[in-house]
């Protein structure tokens, strides 16, 4: 059983979200693995340990996402590719397209990615790229079985699950409840160092053109305003707050 | 000759029966040394370590007991055992010289002062074992487990003493006494046998001295081989204990490229000091008796995982395959091919045992002979961390979170400096002459984080502040110490963040640290030099207790509260700092009420040894089981020294809904509000 898992790099949950210029500063921001990712990477080695096998483990952005790989590899991944986007201009269509390139050439049974990134939200890549190689796909799955060449999902449906079965090979998204990811230990720190990590650029997959999407502004939520208290005396409270939510809140 | 105090030596004594008593001698001697040799081969199944000796703490324990009396009763039980063994042993050596060299040591003045104390030391052994006897079968003390060699150990030197005192008693029935008022229970007890004949006494005598002979011969030859080893084993490891176990541990080379694994997983992975340490458990029981874990109902106990582990080491000496060169003398017992060497982990000790440890030291404080049971602990843990990364799940939050954000809580690092808003507390990277910075300000994860701890920074930069001294802290720079890492068995990360923050430190010339969290001060203090980082490192207690006796702060107005202290794992026992706080306090006119477990004794809250990242779901509640004891005395404020502490009693005081009556507070709190401005 071949697996190929893709993950991104993302801000860590806590980061502090600076913009500047209509863009968000990543100085000094803890990066992670995606954690629906993490996930994906988890249920992959979680198949190679129970059935054999060799997990790739892939990603596309700049020279800081080797250490999300490195990650990777500690966490038991045997081989992980970079594909480099350093400087490119980009959009989720962009990075599907070539990681599916990235990927079309190998022999692989299963495909496994978060559902979605937790930076951007937009839940496109996964679906992209199944599309992109035709093969058939499960997205949001909390549960997955692998037998006689069928992968058998449980995902989320509104109100409750739905049990899906596609023959391989296929892609399956993760959602949180898959599994819990484990800690690296110190064989797999030691070992991710000597792993192979592979890097290709856009050019050399021929992957070209420009993006689709452009991000037109950024923007901080505002910042939470302090509350407002009335301290007069009942009668003149009410007053103030009745036409504080009509005049100031417009609520009523 | 008459009127020089003396008797005949070996009076009764036939020429066969003395050939016997050498005879035995040489071979109970014999075996004694090759029990002896037998045990020192057997600690060199472990890892080769080199340890200074100190020959003064082995001889005060040995001769003062020290540690024993912590214990009083069962302290006062084997200072009589020992003194009394002592006392005769000496005696027997003096007649020796006396019989051999011909010294007359034995005679006039010295017959009278051996004969006297030897009486009294036969006394004290057996009051002793009477004592021994009535905890173990009587009224079954807690803390004691009996096995065979109790029984055998008590009755054997329970016969020696009693016929001493016959052979003695019909000796004086038979030929009198010439000093009888230094004889005086022999002297006593020879009434008994007044108007037997004198062939009749005679007969008598050989018999019990014989049997008095045997006995003695039997408990040498007996002590390899039966918990009397801890004669030998006891101040071996009194001698060779390191007075900083614990504190620090040893430092694992992470990048060695043969290391095939880390920690302890197999028993030959221990050092040879700490298989003698196994060898010196003596089985009283002391240490789970003050471990918060066994007194909780928690599966463990430092008594317990000696001895479990000593069973292991004992199966392996047995076990089939050979062993290291040099070791042959171990005997390979009886080839049995289905001796399958037992993991130590999950097979011999629970996993949720080497879990429950609070690294609270209580056990080693308590230990006669110096076992040091938190180094063994922590290499367990160290092996099922970084190998298996199994560990409570709800841990491996806690190291994804400080990985991330360098805190527990995997709070933004962005706001470590958050806490300082508007209290002019320079950074360290503002400041533009970093070595006049007197005392770098080293908050912790608490005192940057939690919302209540907070408040201890901030009447700790009150007090800075109205002394005067020269401080900053480094603001975002600043990151977990590694403390809880490290003590739950992640040296990993540990030496990932100890070596950032060392970067740090050693980036600005830092040689002064105070820090308000007593686990940060250790760490700073005595693992950070093993990476390099060296400093002066004080806990705020003791700053604040130099700047009051220095006169640079003073106290205002004399608070009148009944207070109790509690004395905190890692500042009281681990470093020994006990009278600055309680100066403090003094100065402060608190009423200080002790709690009955304080001081060296003090009673963990829980917290330690990444306990506060675990959830406790065994038994009763540690922080509960120590806020009571607070609670008892009825103070208005239990007063603490870290932050842990002051998260775990909170907790405890608010478990029994007191939290409205009585306060816990920091000591910084208690003198920030009360500084002369």
């Amino acid at each position: 059983m071949n697996i190929v898992v893709l993950i991104k790099q993302t801000f860590d949950t806590e980061a502090k979200i600076a913009i500047k210029e209509g863009k968000i500063v990543a100085d000094g921001v803890t990066q992670i693995i995606n954690p629906y990712d993490e996930f994906a990477l988890e249920e992959a080695l979680r198949i190679k340990e129970k059935s054999g096998g060799d997990v790739l483990v892939v990603s596309a952005g700049g020279e800081k996402v080797k250490e999300a790989l490195r990650s990777a590899l500690a966490m038991g991944a045997d081989r992980a590719l970079l594909v480099e986007t350093e400087g490119a201009a980009v959009d989720e269509g962009i990075v599907a397209s070539a990681l599916a390139k990235a990927i079309s050439g190998l022999s692989y049974n299963l495909v496994l990615s978060g559902w979605k990134a937790i930076d951007d939200n937009s839940a496109q890549v996964g679906g992209r790229v199944a599309e992109t190689l035709g093969l058939p796909q499960v997205n949001v799955v909390t549960q997955l079985t692998i037998e006689d060449g069928k992968a058998l999902a449980v995902r989320e449906v509104e109100g409750g699950t739905e049990t899906v079965e596609v023959p391989l090979p296929a892609l399956i998204t993760a959602q949180r409840g898959l599994n819990e990811p484990r800690y690296p230990n110190m064989r797999g720190i030691m070992q991710a160092k000597k792993k192979e990590l592979k890097v290709v650029t856009l050019s050399e997959l021929g992957v070209s053109g420009a993006p689709q999407v452009a991000v037109k502004n950024v923007v901080l939520p505002p910042a939470k305003q302090a509350g407002k208290l009335f301290r007069d005396d009942v009668a003149t409270s009410v007053a103030q707050l009745v036409q504080a939510l009509r005049n100031e809140a417009k609520v009523i | 000759m008459s009127g020089l105090a003396q008797r005949e030596l070996f009076w009764n004594v036939p020429l066969p029966l003395k050939g016997a008593l050498y005879l035995s001698a040489l071979l109970a001697f014999a075996v004694f040394a090759y029990g002896i040799y037998q045990h020192y081969q057997r600690w060199q199944v472990g890892k080769p370590e080199k340890r200074p000796g100190d020959l003064g703490r082995m001889l005060q324990e040995i001769l003062l007991h020290r540690r024993l009396l912590q214990d009083k009763l069962p302290g006062l039980m084997h200072l009589g055992l020992f003194w009394g063994f002592l006392v005769l042993f000496v005696t027997t050596v003096v007649i020796a010289i006396q019989e051999y060299l011909r010294i007359p040591v034995f005679s006039g003045g010295g017959y009278k002062f051996f004969s006297l104390i030897a009486d009294i030391g036969g006394m004290t052994v057996i009051i002793g074992v009477v004592i021994a006897f009535t905890r173990r079968y009587l009224s079954k003390a807690p803390g004691l487990d009996n096995r065979t060699d109790d029984g055998i150990a008590l009755l054997l030197i329970m016969l020696i003493a009693l016929t001493g005192y016959f052979t003695e008693a019909i000796r004086i029935a038979a030929v009198g006494e010439t000093a009888p008022a230094f004889s005086p229970i022999g002297v006593a007890m020879a009434a008994f046998f007044k108007g037997m004949s004198d062939q009749g006494l005679r007969g008598a005598h050989q018999g019990i001295w014989a049997v008095h002979m045997l006995a003695s011969m039997a408990m040498v030859a007996y002590i390899p081989y039966s918990k009397l080893i801890h004669m030998v084993t006891g101040p071996t490891n009194q001698y060779y204990a390191n007075p900083q176990s614990a504190q620090t541990f040893p430092l694992i080379d992470l990048e060695a490229e043969d290391a095939e694994s880390f920690g302890v997983s197999k028993i030959d992975e221990y050092t040879e000091k700490q298989l003698l340490d196994l060898d010196a458990c003596t089985r009283c029981g002391r240490c789970q008796e003050q471990c918060p874990a066994h007194l909780t109902g928690k599966p463990l106990s430092p008594k317990k995982m000696t001895q479990d582990l000593k069973v292991v080491f004992e199966e392996r000496l047995k076990a089939p395959k050979p062993l290291a060169a040099g070791e042959a003398a171990v005997e390979a017992a009886a080839a049995d091919d289905a001796a399958e060497e037992r993991p130590l982990i999950g097979g011999v000790i629970e996993e949720e045992a080497i879990w429950a440890c609070t690294t609270c030291r209580a056990c080693q404080e308590a230990c006669p002979v110096y076992v040091e049971h938190i180094p063994k602990t922590l290499e367990l843990r160290r092996n099922l961390v970084l190998m298996d990364s199994a560990f409570p799940p709800e841990v491996q939050t806690t190291f994804r979170n400080m990985e991330n954000n360098g805190n527990p809580w995997g709070l933004g690092w962005s706001k470590r400096a958050d806490w300082a808003d508007g209290l002019d507390v320079p950074l360290m990277s503002d400041v533009e002459d970093p070595e006049n910075v007197e005392y770098l300000f080293w908050v912790s994860c608490f005192g940057s984080f939690d919302e209540r701890a907070k408040k201890i920074s901030r009447s700790v930069v009150s007090i800075l502040q109205a002394a005067g001294v020269r401080f900053a802290i480094l603001g975002t720079e600043e990151k977990c110490c590694g403390d809880d890492a490290r003590r739950i068995g992640n040296e990993y990360l540990f030496q990932m963040m100890a070596m950032e923050n060392i970067e740090v430190l050693n980036g600005y010339g830092v040689k002064k640290i105070v820090t308000i969290c007593p686990h940060c001060f250790n760490s700073l203090r005595h693992d950070y030099p093993q990476l390099g980082g060296n400093y002066e490192v004080v806990h705020h207690t003791e700053l604040i207790a130099s700047l009051l006796k220095a006169g640079r702060i003073a106290i205002d107005e004399k608070l009148k509260k009944k207070v109790t202290y509690h004395d905190s794992c890692y500042i009281g026992r681990y470093n020994r700092i006990f009278d600055e706080p309680r100066q403090i306090l003094q100065a402060v006119g608190a009423e200080l009420h002790e709690m009955p477990r304080h001081g060296t004794q003090s009673f963990c809250c829980g917290a330690g040894g990444g306990r506060m990242w675990m959830e406790e779901t065994i038994g009763d509640r540690i922080n509960i089981t120590r806020s009571r004891e607070a609670l008892a005395l009825q103070p208005e404020a239990i007063v603490v020294n870290c932050p842990n502490c002051l998260t775990m009693l909170t907790d405890g005081v608010k478990a029994d809904g007191k939290l409205d009556e009585v306060a816990v507070l920091d000591i910084a709190e208690l003198v920030a509000p009360a500084l002369k401005r």
